[in-house]
This record gives structure tokens, C-alpha cells and sequence, in this order.
């Protein structure tokens, strides 16, 4: 074909394609700069590098389907194939992102306000209502559809790593507490609100074979296990009467840092 | 095979195998898209670490983004020298190419290993599910694409590559390139501007 043979002359030259390579290299050290906390740049322009970021990649973008994949030489066909398909993958992306954000950006919280429970989970919901702590009111009617919650730890330094967790009240509430640290044991207690210090003390005359929880304490809502560092361990429980709790890790001296506040509303 | 190509009866005017190849991709666009919008949605709602910040490595990543970009322009150095009839050249920038796009994976490979090592899996939390099944499709691309890039080197080896036979070349070129692009995307969004990423945050507005 005539017009084939015409844009193969049309590619660029060995030099252009180096001048090319050196815009591309170019382009992506300066991304770098921008976040690179060292440099300084970084902090100064907040979130304005992140629309500088997202053109400084279309810019690469473009100079290789232009370039290197020939799209500015070749028949403008191509071209019209290969955007028809980005252009309907930023549709499906935009599509997909706009549902999943869009209820006041608080997918999370919209799911669990939401949430109906299904009824095949019944019999697991039994199932797990027969673990249920003693002395929690397990009796309490369910009123709303199970919580789950997942807690760990911040490295090694003694905290968790939430400050808050939120439940409805009377709704069967499991909280996943992962240790991750590699050192300590933690457990994770919810008590009555102001009270984990006190709790704590009495644990600590509890000793470990209680886990650092003095048994029969009545500030005490529920309790996870002492676990190993790296173990996993969880608490099923119905949530109290609304108002604030605390939790807290009862392990000696834990509780000064390691400790936040369970809402029930 | 290829030079018959060029007398083949098209209704476009335009040759069926490029044509099919730039289908695939803008196709490939639609799969990427997908996952990275995934990725996006989910962004910031892992409950549990670790989180990017914890291990992110922007300036390793930096330089196997280099490496990758470096690649492409040895794939058009390959595609020159098939169009010169350089044999020697062409399968040497053909193997250059693989090369690279090696010192890639290898890059990958070890960023996913120490990614493991520090707790990040495929089941562990929001943040490994869409970044390790982005990041691994988009490595098995690579991959995909090295070993094409061996198999032409292998044609190219015993003489069978030249002017006559440029479309094998760009073809893979294409596909190539296309690898690259879709890096120069995820680079950008989960290492420039989500690397930074910690525990639960607002989402950002669209």
C-alpha cells in the first residue's frame, strides 16, 4: 500500500527517538521530585500534585502511543479503535467509582446503616450467640444486623490502631483483634466508660492465667483472649445500652497508652 | 505469512493483524481500567495494615519504572533495525529489550517478596487484594511480552526477520509500548499518589 510505505518514512530517527527516551526519563524524575519528602517540594504543594501528577503521566502517556507505537504516523483508524477503548475504560472506571463513593463518601458506614441481614445467616448467628461472653445479656433481642469489627496494633509502640469503634446497640457484635507486634501480648477488653484503669489494676492482680482480666468483674462488657504476638483473636458479644465505653488492653502498663472509645449509639 | 500481508484484500484499507492488535489493546484498556478503578475505590479502606505507607518503596519503584521506559526504546531501536535489515542489530535490541523488561520483573518479584515478608497478602486486607492482583496481571504481561521477545529474538537469529517481515516486529512493539503505558498509569496512581496512603482516610472525591 502506497500510504504504507509513506509514513514508514514519516518514523522518527534514531536521534529523535534518544530525544524521546530522555523527555520520558525526564518527565519521571521530576514526578519523583514532587513527592519526594526531601527535596521539600512535596509538603508545599499538598494536594495540588496530585492533578500535576495525574497530566505529567498523560503527558507520557500520549509521547508513547504517539511515538514509539506510531499512532501520530499511522492511519488515524487505529487511533479511533485504540481511544474508543480507553475512553469507554474511563467511563467503566469513572462508572464504577461514582457508585462506590458517591453516598456522601461513606460506603462504609451507608453499608452497615444498611445492612439487612440475610436470613440463611441465621444458624450462624446462633451458632455464634453460643460464644457469646457470659453475663453480656446474650437474651438481649438482636435489633439490628451483626457488626464486625477489626482491631490491631500499631507496630510496636503500645497503642491500637483505632481510636474508636461504633456499634448499634443490641446488634451481635464481633471484633477481630489481630496482634501484629512482634514482641508484646495484648489483649482487648471493653469496659464501662472512664473505668479501664481500674480494670486494668484488678487485672493485673488477676495475672496472666485470667488474662489480665479479673473474673466477675462487672465493668467488664467483653473480653478477647491474652494473645500472642502475630495471633488473631476474637470477641462476640451483643452491644449495651447506648453510650460511650472504652476499650483498653489490660496487660500491666498497656492501658495508659493502648486504649479507645466504643460508641454505641 | 507477513510479506503476503501487504496484497491481502482488506476492506478498511488497513492491514487485518494490525488492526486485530490494536483491538486487543484497546480492549486490554478495559481490563486495566477495570482493576485500577477497583484499586481506586477501595482505596484507603483497608481496616487492617499493612497500609502503603508502611512499605512503599517509591525510589525502587522509580527505577524499575526507568527500566521499563528504557525498554521501549530499545523495542523501537529493534523495529528500526528490522526496517534497515540489520539482522545482528534488530536481535540484539530485541534481546536488550527482554532484558530489561527482566530487570523488571526481577524487581517485582522482589518487591512482592518483601511485601509478604512484611504481612501483605492477596487475603489479608483491601489494600493486598487490589494491589497484588493489579500489579500481578500487569506482570504477567511483562512476562508475556519477554517471552515474545525471546521468540522473535530466536526468528531474528536464524535470518528470518527483515523488511519484509516489519509487521511481526511492530506488532509486538505495539503490545510492548502498550505494557509500558499502562505502567506509566499504575506507577502514577499507587506509587506517586498512593504510596502515601495510611489506615482508613476519607475518600477522595472523584
Amino acid at each position: 500500500m502506497a500510504h504504507e510505505t509513506e509514513h514508514t518514512s514519516n518514523h522518527p530517527t534514531f536521534n529523535q527517538y534518544v530525544f524521546i527516551a530522555i523527555v520520558l526519563f525526564a518527565i519521571t524524575i521530576v514526578e519523583f521530585g514532587l513527592i519526594w519528602d526531601r527535596i521539600g517540594i512535596a509538603d508545599d504543594l499538598g494536594v495540588t500534585k496530585i492533578p500535576i501528577l495525574i497530566g505529567l503521566s498523560a503527558i507520557k502517556f500520549a509521547i508513547v502511543i504517539m511515538y514509539y507505537m506510531h499512532l501520530k504516523f499511522d492511519d488515524r483508524f487505529f487511533g479511533t479503535v485504540f481511544i474508543a477503548g480507553l475512553v469507554l475504560a474511563f467511563v467503566v472506571g469513572g462508572a464504577l467509582i461514582t457508585l462506590f463513593i458517591g453516598f456522601e463518601a461513606k460506603p462504609r458506614e451507608y453499608a452497615l446503616a444498611h445492612a439487612v441481614p440475610y436470613e440463611g445467616h441465621e444458624a450462624a448467628e446462633e451458632h455464634a450467640a453460643e460464644v457469646v461472653e457470659p453475663g453480656t445479656g446474650a437474651e438481649t433481642t438482636v435489633a439490628s444486623g451483626p457488626v464486625e469489627l477489626a482491631v490491631g496494633v500499631v507496630g510496636e509502640t503500645l497503642a491500637f490502631d483505632t481510636a474508636n469503634i461504633t456499634a448499634k446497640s443490641g446488634s451481635e457484635v464481633t471484633i477481630t483483634f489481630k496482634n501484629s507486634s512482634a514482641n508484646n501480648q495484648h489483649n482487648l477488653v471493653i469496659v464501662q466508660d472512664g473505668t479501664k484503669d481500674e480494670v486494668a489494676t484488678d487485672g493485673t492482680t488477676a495475672g496472666p492465667d485470667n488474662d489480665w482480666v479479673a473474673p466477675g468483674d462487672a465493668r467488664v462488657v467483653a473480653n478477647t483472649p491474652l494473645l500472642a504476638s502475630g495471633a488473631s483473636g476474637e470477641v462476640i458479644f451483643t452491644a449495651p445500652a447506648p453510650g460511650t465505653y472504652q476499650f483498653v488492653c489490660t496487660f500491666p502498663g498497656h492501658n495508659f497508652t493502648m486504649f479507645g472509645d466504643f460508641i454505641v449509639n | 505469512m507477513a510479506h503476503a500481508v501487504e496484497h491481502e484484500y482488506t476492506t478498511t484499507g488497513l492491514n487485518h493483524r494490525k488492526m486485530l492488535m490494536w483491538v486487543f489493546l484497546g480492549s486490554d484498556c478495559l481490563f486495566f481500567g477495570s482493576l485500577i478503578a477497583t484499586y481506586m475505590v477501595y482505596r484507603g479502606q483497608s481496616l487492617v495494615g499493612p497500609y502503603p505507607i508502611d512499605i512503599i518503596d517509591v525510589p525502587l519503584t522509580t527505577v524499575s519504572t526507568f527500566v521499563l521506559l528504557m525498554s521501549s526504546f530499545a523495542m523501537v531501536q529493534a523495529l528500526s533495525a528490522t526496517q534497515a535489515d540489520n539482522k545482528k542489530g534488530l536481535v540484539t535490541w530485541l534481546l536488550i529489550t527482554a532484558g530489561l523488561g527482566a530487570i523488571f520483573i526481577g524487581f517485582q518479584i522482589y518487591e512482592f517478596n518483601s511485601f509478604k515478608n512484611e504481612g501483605l497478602t492477596l487475603g489479608g486486607n483491601l489494600f493486598g487484594a487490589t494491589f497484588f492482583t493489579l500489579t500481578g496481571f500487569h506482570g504477567a504481561h511483562v512476562t508475556l511480552g519477554i517471552i515474545w521477545l525471546l521468540a522473535m529474538a530466536y526468528i531474528g537469529g536464524k535470518g528470518r526477520l527483515g523488511p519484509n517481515t516489519v509487521l511481526d516486529v511492530e506488532l509486538l512493539g505495539l503490545y510492548w509500548h502498550f505494557v509500558d503505558i499502562v505502567w506509566i498509569v499504575i506507577f502514577t496512581l499507587l506509587y506517586l499518589i498512593g504510596g502515601f496512603d495510611a489506615g482508613p482516610v476519607p475518600i477522595p472525591s472523584p
